[in-house]
Formats: structure tokens, C-alpha cells, sequence
């Protein structure tokens, strides 16, 4: 399983560092899209999988990050796009913080998921009443920024720039979570995940724990959503919904919530099944709940514990015992 | 005294539990609590380890009131505990479960447990969770096996390990021996008193297999439908008639 994963994450890689010379500029595009809300899921996913919180309200910290940039370019303020990305993530920390301190001192479960929906749905009609934000209509015809470096510069208008700007970006971004929840904040994540009373008897914090997966979240989250601007050029309070915060949890449990490459494979299908079916309106709502139906059905774990079960099957017989460090 | 309770009485709705227990025990005691199925054994537990609060009452560690305390930072005073059920974290594997509590008390002693972008437990952390498997018997082979797949007795055996490497100076277990087969029970009678030898830590237990109490105990307490019926030396409370009617009768007769 362990070789499969590395060979899928290679032929990933390859497929994405190769997409500007490979696939038409449409798929390209959806390429770009897929990679912010790859961030998007694995953000979502460190908090269910790694701390036991449901949040049916992540995509307000996508907001966050997404409307900041926005701000930032469309008003010209002049700041480095990288210190807006350092900026609109800070921000999205931030609320994600407040939220945590507010939200997880009593709920869980149940609760929690209701209200982090009814926040993120607060943060929908706050923006509809402000014109600075483009109220409903959000804000369309974002500039693409250019960024100097001194030695080089980063021109966004050139969307080959732009694509590997995104690429490079996302890479450093998982490469940050995938380090952070192997280390020992992950070990440490994951007892509260597993059992919280067990791990309170080892003396940890459990209320500490979550409130700092959940700021964490909800800054790759904004980071993101940080991303996605410059690229679509254009924010919608669509990017705030609670569809739109539904987009990881499908995604999770596609790829398979137990995994942390699961909500990559999960993105991958669902961006897939909407390219697929872009003429056709209603099609993709359609063949993602049948897909997820069958998933759920066939296999709870999702597409990873699927192709685990068959690596197990065909290899020893009996149940893998070293997996999923990966 | 590590650790005192008095008038401790604790319901659940309208069923009251405890009523009223008292109890106190030494430093470097091991202390056993017995008693018939449903006497309030681990209700009592739940109320000294601060899971579940007591209705009245209090509970001291080492002088300090801890009544009010919450588990965690309970667990970062130093009580250690286990459940009659063992609870280990099944979904990692063997290693990890013992590197987490080694990690946890690192943290809570302000200490670092290694470099948080580094996903191999760090030296340090490696070579107290290694002492500690090899020496409650976990063979180096099985230490990537997910938790999930042990058998009953080394799920009992783990979660020893893991309350051990919070070091605490009090051991709170629930029927450390509950469930296990003889052999598997026989060999965690030897850790116990192994552990006990070695110094340095209290325990506070209950059982009910009486030769493993008396093998063990420096002290026990009877309780009965939530009441102390008689506490003192092993041998003492073996001659106590009130105790031979309710409790030991049942099994010696
Ligand atoms: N969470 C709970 N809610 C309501 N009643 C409970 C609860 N937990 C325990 N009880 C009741 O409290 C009484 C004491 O239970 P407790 O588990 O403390 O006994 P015990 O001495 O540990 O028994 P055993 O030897 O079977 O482990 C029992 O009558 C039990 O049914
Ligand atoms: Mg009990």
C-alpha cells in the first residue's frame, strides 16, 4: 500500500508540474481550481480526521482568505501579493481562533456542525450587506497581480506563471500539513480524535488541542482561499456557502477520511466529474450522489480503504499491520 | 499521604452510588479496593481520577485539593490510570500509543518532545517508549501493529504502559487483571509487583480475584452498595465477620 501511495503521489506530481504543456487551457484551469481546493480539503480533514471536529462551516475561512485578496487587488493597495497571502492566512487564523473559543468550549458533535453552518452562514448575509465586499454579486475582474523579486519576477497575467505560482504554493502547503500532523502535533491530534477522555488521562489538553487544530484549519483554509483569487479573478459569496464548505466533507469521504492523501483523490474525482459534465446543468449533482452512494455503500473508508482492502487481499491474505504511517 | 477523600457521595440521577466514603493512602502504598459487582468500585474511581464529580466531598492529592480539578491537569499532578475496559488508541500502532503519553508529559513538564516538523519520534522520546515495551514484554516486531489487532491481555498490558510513561506517582487500575487469561493474569501480577519493588509509586486498585489482592495489597477497603464496610490490612479485614458475611464469604465458603 505503501509503494502504491508513493506511486500515485509521483504520477500526481508529474501530472500537475506537466499540465500547462500537456492538457488544453480549459483543464488547466480546473487544474489551477483543484489544487486551492485541495488545500481546502486537507485543511477540513486535519480537523475531522486529526481532531475529531465536524465544521459544516469551513468555507467562511476560505472566505476570509478569499475576500482579502480580492480586496487587496482589486483596490490596488499596493502590497506584495505574498505579504496579502501572509495577511488574508493571519486573518483567517485569527477568525478561526475567536470562532474555536467561542464555539468548542461546550459544543461538539451535533452542535458544533449547526453551528459552525449558522456562522458561516452569518458571514454570507454580513457580506451581502456591504457594497465594499460587491454585497451578492461579490466582486468580478480581479486584476492578476505581479510580484518582484528581486532577482526574478512573478508575472500573474502570464498564465503559465500564474499555473506554477499555484503549483509551487500548494506544494509547500501540503508538504506543511503533511509534516505537521506526522510530528508529534499529529500524534498528539489524532489521541483526541481517536478517544478524548483517554487522552486527557495522559495529561493532555484536549480542549487546547482542538482549538489549535481548529485555528490551524481555518488558516490553510484562508490560504486557499488566498489562492484561488488570482486565478478565477473573480469572489462570490457562493465561495462562503454552505455548499461550498460541503465540498470538502465529499471529498473526504470519497477519497476516504482515514488517509491523509484521501481528500486529494476525492477533489481529483469530484473536479473530474464536473469537467465531465459541464454542459451538462444538473448532471454533476446527480453523478456525485450516485458516486458517493456506491462509495458509502461499497466502501465506508472511501476510495483509499477500497484500494487498501484489494492491496491487502492480493499481497498477504491478512490484514496490513505496518500501513498508513504514509 | 499521596492521596485522601473524605465524605465522598456521588448519584446518578435518583440512584445514589457512594455514600460517603472516606479513604487516605500512603506513600508508596498499594491500596486495593474490593468489592461485590456494582458496589461503586469505579464509580469511586471516576470521582479520584476527576472523570465524573463527586455530588459532595473531597478529594486531596498530597495536601492539595484536586476536587474541583479537571483529568488532564490531574493527570499532569501525576495520577495515572487505567479502566476496567483498557483504553489504547486503536488506530495507531503500538509504538505510537506509548509516544503520545511520553510526548504529553513532555509538554507538560515545559519540556520539548521533539521538532514538530519531524515525523520520527524524537531520540529522546524513542528510547523511554522502547525501555518501556521491551520491558512489559512487547517483542520489537510488534511495535508497528496497529493497537487494534492485539488480543485482550496485551490491550490490558498497553494501556499499562501508557499510564507508566506519564510517569505518575499514583497508579489508579481498574481490574488490571479483568478479562485475562490465568497466564496473562499471573504475568501482570508480576509486573505489579515488580513495579511495586521497584519504589516510587502508589497504587490504588480494585480486583476481584482475591489471591492476586492478597499477594498485593498493603491495604484494602470493602465496599458494599456504596458504603466502606471495613478498611485495614489484608490479613485483618480477611478476620473481619461483616466482611466474611457480605463480601469474602462468597468466594472462601
Ligand atoms: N453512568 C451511570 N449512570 C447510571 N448508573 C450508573 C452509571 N455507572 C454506574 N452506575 C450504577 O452505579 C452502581 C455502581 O457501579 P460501578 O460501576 O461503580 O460498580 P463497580 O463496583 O465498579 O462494579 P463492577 O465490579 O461490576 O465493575 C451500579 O448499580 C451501576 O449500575
Ligand atoms: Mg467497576
Amino acid at each position: 500500500m505503501k509503494r502504491l501511495i508513493a506511486y500515485g503521489l509521483v504520477l500526481l506530481f508529474l501530472l500537475f508540474a506537466t499540465a500547462p504543456y500537456t492538457v488544453n487551457a480549459g483543464l488547466v484551469f480546473i487544474a489551477g481550481i483543484a489544487m486551492t481546493e485541495i488545500i481546502f480539503a486537507l485543511s477540513w480533514n486535519m480537523l475531522f480526521s486529526y481532531a475529531g471536529l465536524a465544521s459544516f462551516g469551513h468555507a467562511a475561512f476560505f472566505g476570509v482568505g478569499a475576500y482579502t485578496a480580492a480586496v487587496f487587488l482589486k483596490y490596488d493597495y499596493g502590497l506584495h501579493f505574498l505579504l496579502v497571502i501572509a495577511l488574508g492566512t493571519f486573518l483567517g487564523g485569527v477568525s478561526s481562533f475567536v470562532v474555536a473559543i467561542i464555539v468548542l468550549r461546550r459544543a461538539s458533535g451535533i452542535q458544533l456542525a449547526i453551528l459552525t453552518l449558522a456562522l458561516s452562514q452569518l458571514v454570507v448575509t454580513l457580506i451581502g450587506y456591504s457594497a465594499f465586499l460587491g454585497r451578492d454579486e461579490g466582486i468580478p475582474s480581479i486584476p492578476r497581480p505581479v510580484m518582484e523579486f528581486g532577482l526574478f519576477r512573478i508575472d500573474m497575467n502570464d498564465q503559465v506563471q500564474a499555473y506554477y505560482f499555484l503549483f509551487v504554493m500548494s506544494l509547500l502547503a501540503v508538504a506543511l500539513m503533511w509534516l505537521l500532523l506526522h510530528g508529534y502535533v499529529g500524534r498528539r491530534m489524532k489521541a483526541v480524535a481517536i478517544d478524548p477522555e483517554r487522552a486527557a488521562f495522559v495529561g493532555i489538553d484536549v480542549w487546547r488541542v482542538r482549538v489549535f487544530a481548529f485555528t490551524i484549519g481555518g488558516a490553510f483554509a484562508a490560504f486557499a482561499g488566498c489562492l484561488l483569487v488570482p486565478w478565477a479573478q473573480i469572489v462570490t459569496p457562493d465561495l462562503v456557502m454552505w455548499l461550498h464548505s460541503a465540498q470538502p466533507m465529499l471529498a473526504t469521504l470519497l477519497g476516504g477520511a482515514g488517509f491523509f492523501w484521501g481528500p486529494i483523490i476525492g477533489v481529483l474525482v469530484l473536479s473530474m466529474v464536473n469537467y465531465a459534465t459541464r454542459t451538462f446543468a444538473g448532471l454533476s449533482e446527480v453523478l456525485v450522489g450516485g458516486i458517493l452512494l456506491i462509495v458509502v455503500l461499497l466502501a465506508p473508508q472511501g476510495i483509499m480503504g477500497f484500494l487498501r482492502r484489494i492491496v491487502e487481499r492480493s499481497s498477504t491474505g491478512k490484514p496490513a499491520m505496518v500501513e498508513e504511517q504514509a | 499521604m499521596i492521596l485522601e477523600a473524605n465524605g465522598i457521595e456521588k448519584s446518578y440521577g435518583a440512584l445514589k452510588v457512594l455514600h460517603g466514603i472516606d479513604l487516605s493512602v500512603d506513600e508508596g502504598e498499594t491500596f486495593a479496593i474490593i468489592g461485590p459487582n456494582g458496589a461503586g468500585k469505579t464509580t469511586l474511581f471516576k470521582v479520584l481520577t476527576g472523570e465524573s464529580p463527586a455530588n459532595s466531598g473531597v478529594v486531596r492529592f498530597r495536601g492539595q485539593d484536586v476536587t474541583k480539578m479537571s483529568d488532564f491537569r490531574r493527570a499532569r499532578l501525576g495520577f495515572g490510570r487505567t479502566f476496567q475496559v483498557a483504553r489504547i488508541f486503536p488506530e495507531v500502532d503500538v509504538f505510537t500509543n506509548v509516544a503520545i503519553a511520553v510526548e504529553a508529559r513532555l509538554s507538560a513538564e515545559g519540556r520539548s518532545p521533539g521538532r514538530w516538523w519531524d515525523w520520527r519520534a524524537s531520540s529522546q522520546v524513542a528510547l523511554e517508549v522502547e525501555e518501556i515495551l521491551e520491558r512489559f514484554g512487547f517483542a520489537r516486531a510488534r511495535w508497528r501493529t496497529e493497537a487494534r489487532y492485539l488480543s485482550h491481555g496485551d490491550r490490558k498490558r498497553l494501556e499499562f504502559c501508557i499510564a507508566l510513561a506519564t510517569r505518575p506517582a499514583l497508579l489508579m487500575l481498574d481490574e488490571p487483571t479483568a478479562g485475562m487469561s490465568p497466564s496473562d493474569r499471573r504475568e501482570m501480577t508480576g509486573l505489579l509487583a515488580r513495579l511495586k519493588r521497584d519504589g516510587g509509586v502508589s497504587i490504588v486498585m480494585t480486583e476481584h480475584d482475591m489471591d492476586i489482592i492478597f499477594e498485593l495489597a498493603d491495604r484494602l477497603m470493602v465496599l458494599n452498595y456504596g458504603e466502606a464496610l471495613a478498611t485495614g490490612e489484608p490479613a485483618a479485614v480477611r478476620r473481619d465477620p461483616v466482611v466474611r458475611e457480605v463480601y469474602l464469604g462468597q468466594h472462601h465458603a
